[in-house]
């Protein structure tokens, strides 16, 4: 039987068995990773491409939220040589002005370089226009299913959920020499 | 003080990142994208301090860190494992493989800087 995830901005999952993980995205990208003789998949939310300081939240950065995918999807039983991917987001949800803009475009420029440079096929893609979307991924099948939603109220869920993250730190660093964190 | 450092992981955007951390503070970085070319660069030249993955398709990153202390010219080689692997017993495994230090992805550029410096001022006294 299948289990279902939720993740939200700064999140990234992978599962070793059958499961269902949905997120909601909006400029956000959402992108699914997916070895098909392993039969592990997996998914992150990020917000921007790069980025982060003491005390933010990295894996709301692109860079951090897919090696930390890629590596969930190693630990789960996938190889990373083996990996496709499908690519979520990016959309012009805000009517925001300004350099911030560009934000959908930055992150779906990110994925398709970083996905180029690891060597990792694209096998479909739902991105860009106004439209936030409900996304619901199979880590088992890699199925992948879009939900576009329309008007306020898509607004609205993405407004709220982007405020609603509570942001994790970097990783720990341990000296075993030591025996202490720094 | 400058220092040699190979960076062993399987992707190409994570190496480029600890390069650029690392080459901010004047380090000279040699990259591979596995352990067998780990090993092949470390017979090619000393280095001062190793920093691997754990996760990669061809090797564990911890069973080159136990190849690394039957070497004789690596055998004291600072060496920092750089992973998504955050849990005790990943990290109870590192130190028993003889890693000098665990950092855990996604990593903060000053952070590691700073890490790097602490092990190479260390291996220097």
């Amino acid at each position: 039987m299948s289990g279902e995830i939720r993740i939200y901005i700064g999140g990234v999952h992978a599962s070793p068995s059958p499961t269902v993980i949905k997120t909601l995205l909006g400029s956000c990208v959402g992108v699914c990773l997916h070895d098909p003789i392993a039969r592990v998949g997996g998914m992150n939310h990020f917000m921007l491409p790069h980025g982060g300081g003491p005390g933010e939240d990295a894996l709301r950065f692109g860079v951090h939220a897919m090696d930390c995918l890629i590596g969930a999807i190693m630990k789960a039983g996938g190889d990373r040589r083996r990996l496709v991917a499908k690519v979520f987001g990016g959309a012009h949800v805000l009517a925001i002005k300004g350099p911030l803009s560009a934000v959908p475009r930055k992150n779906l420029d990110f994925v398709d370089e970083f996905l180029a440079a690891e060597g990792i096929p694209v096998l479909s893609s739902d991105v860009g226009g106004h439209c936030a979307r409900h996304v619901h991924f199979h880590t088992g099948t890699g199925r992948a299913f879009v939900k576009r939603l329309q008007g306020t109220r898509a607004r609205a869920v993405v407004e709220k959920q982007s405020r609603a993250v509570v942001p994790p730190p970097y990783g720990s660093v341990t000296l075993f020499d030591e025996n202490e964190r720094v | 003080m400058p220092a040699t450092i190979l960076i062993v992981d399987d992707s190409k955007v994570v190496r480029g990142m600890v390069r650029g951390a690392l080459t901010a503070d004047d380090h000279r970085v040699v990259e591979a994208p596995g352990v067998r070319e780990a090993l092949a660069a470390l017979d090619a030249e000393t280095v001062d301090l190793v920093i691997t993955d754990v996760n990669m398709p061809d090797a564990d990153g911890l069973a080159l860190v136990r190849t690394l202390r039957g070497r004789p010219r690596e055998r004291f080689t600072p060496v920092l494992v750089l992973t998504t692997e955050g849990g005790e017993d990943m990290k109870r495994l590192g130190r028993e493989a003889g890693a000098t230090g665990w950092l855990v992805k996604p990593f903060d550029p000053e952070q590691l800087r700073h890490t790097v410096r602490r092990v190479l001022a260390a291996r220097a006294r």
